[in-house]
């Protein structure tokens, strides 16, 4: 018997096709479409394309979304892949890396991350760091910060000594001169995020996985 | 071969010629042969302060333009006999008329007869700042306790890190004792924390360094007074000694001043 190369599964959250990654893409193309038309469903059902070990173009990817929406009672809620192009994964790199500088941010000098960004060191006044992602000073912060520079409204500012002049979140500022008190007198290890109104707050360090827990990148462990 | 060190600062004011010329005076006194060369062209002062000024021919740009030989050029200090020289900078012209490339050249070729090479730099950090780093080995960064002086310290600090010269050296320089004990100004721990590098000493603010400076004499001539044992100091430590810095105390008082003053609290 010839081997079958869509699999269809029933699951709580709708139907799972599982396409075969090593045929050919026309042969799986005509078997798509064969299978789907011979089915009976009554209403909508939601539908999984999973693609395994097989990178779809965007064209490919709409063609099969239109195979299986021809149909006309099925509506497809998600397709995934198990690889992605290394363009793409370079990309997600750059924006999820690390890098550490270790040394002064004088005053005048900007030091800019494509991601992340941990200072081994103090960023003194009129110094000035920016990233993409997050901030993370282990010194003292008394110059300006700008996380989220590309328009990301999670990122995060934190320091050991929280004095800065400027923090600034995606498109928010706030100017330290008038900040609350409690920034001021705060023993604490302090950061800054943009709380759900769109203000810049402090909490205590400690309290980031509570507000930000997705920052949490250590897979695995015990 | 000798040893090029750039006195600089960022902000104006603060002493970085008293420095240059209180340095300069304080090695030739310990035997060394230094040259002192002033780069701020168009507002030359150094000369005023070592009092050499009615003795300049031949200056800087006129080195630079082959308009004479370097020794011409170099007005000799008498009162540090044959130790002491200075390569005055230009009145006439300004900071453009000289470049990078033209200063490391001479600058090189003045360390090749000299022990020390002191370069005064002018304020700023434009053409000026980068021609007196151009031929620098060394960097000594001059402040006050001011805050807008320690903020431009930082800057110049943060221009002079990516030069390929050693880490620079911190003089802190007129210090009031009264002010900084009571916290008026930033304290010494305050300014070299901030600023993170080495100090090499501090200067106590004495009014007679103006007057001697208006004398075209150097301060560091007088022994006994307090900011020429600071500069003296500074230069035992670029010698290589190891000289405790100065304490801001005051010399133990008398008896009869001791009982006075816990009455009068």
């Amino acid at each position: 018997m010839k081997k079958q190369l869509v699999h269809i599964k029933g699951t709580k959250e709708g139907l799972v096709l599982r396409l075969d990654d090593q045929c050919a893409y026309a042969e799986l193309v005509e078997e798509l479409s064969r299978k789907v038309s011979e089915g009976s469903i009554d209403g909508i059902v939601d539908v999984q394309l999973h693609l395994g070990n097989r990178y779809l173009s965007n064209e490919q990817q709409d063609e099969l979304v239109n195979i299986v929406q021809k149909s006309g009672n099925m509506h497809v809620a998600k397709m995934q892949s198990d690889v992605i192009p290394i363009r793409e994964s370079n990309e997600k790199l750059i924006t999820e890396q690390y890098e550490t500088y270790v040394g002064i941010v004088r005053s005048g000098q900007v030091l800019k991350s494509t991601g992340d960004i941990i200072v081994i060191g103090d960023v003194n006044p009129n110094g000035q760091v920016e990233a993409v992602g997050n901030i993370y000073v282990l010194g003292n912060l008394r110059g300006i910060v700008h996380a989220g520079i590309e328009g990301n409204r999670d990122a995060i500012v934190a320091a050991s000594h929280f004095k800065p002049t400027h923090v600034l979140i995606a498109d928010s500022i706030e100017i330290m001169s008038n900040e609350s008190p409690a920034v001021q007198n705060s023993s604490e290890q302090l950061f800054a995020y943009l709380n759900r109104d769109g203000i810049i707050s402090y909490e205590r360090l400690q309290e980031v996985r509570k507000i930000r827990p997705f920052l949490n990148k250590v897979k695995g462990g015990s | 071969m000798g040893e090029a060190i750039v006195i600089t600062s960022g902000k104006g004011g603060v002493g970085k010629t008293t420095t240059t010329a209180n340095l300069g005076t304080a090695l030739a006194l310990q035997g060394k042969k230094v040259c002192l060369v002033d780069t701020d062209i168009g507002l030359r002062n150094l000369d005023l302060i070592l009092g050499l000024d009615n003795r300049i021919i031949y200056d800087l740009v006129d080195v630079i333009n082959g308009r004479c030989k370097v020794h011409q050029a170099l007005v000799r200090d008498k009162r540090v006999d044959e130790k002491l020289f200075l390569l005055p900078a230009a009145q006439t012209t300004d900071k453009n008329a000289v470049t990078p490339e033209q200063m490391k050249s001479l600058i090189d070729e003045l360390k090749r007869e000299y022990d020390y090479v002191l370069i005064d730099c002018p304020a700023g950090i434009e053409q000026g700042y980068k021609n007196a780093v151009a031929g620098a080995d060394r960097a000594i960064v001059v402040t006050t306790p001011e805050i807008s002086a320690v903020r431009d310290a930082d800057r110049i600090i943060g221009l002079l890190e990516r030069e390929p010269i050693e880490p620079p050296k911190l003089i802190i320089n007129r210090i009031r004792k009264d002010l900084m004990k009571n916290g008026d100004t930033m304290d010494i721990t305050e300014i070299t924390t901030h600023l993170s590098i080495d100090l090499l000493g501090i200067i106590i603010d004495s009014e007679e360094v103006i007057s001697s400076s208006n004398k075209g004499e150097p301060i560091v001539m007088d022994p006994n007074n307090k900011a020429s044992l600071g500069y003296r100091n500074i230069a035992r430590r670029i010698l290589g000694e190891s000289v405790p810095l100065m304490t801001l105390e005051d010399e133990q008082k008398g008896m009869f001043k001791k009982l006075i003053s816990i009455f009068s609290k």
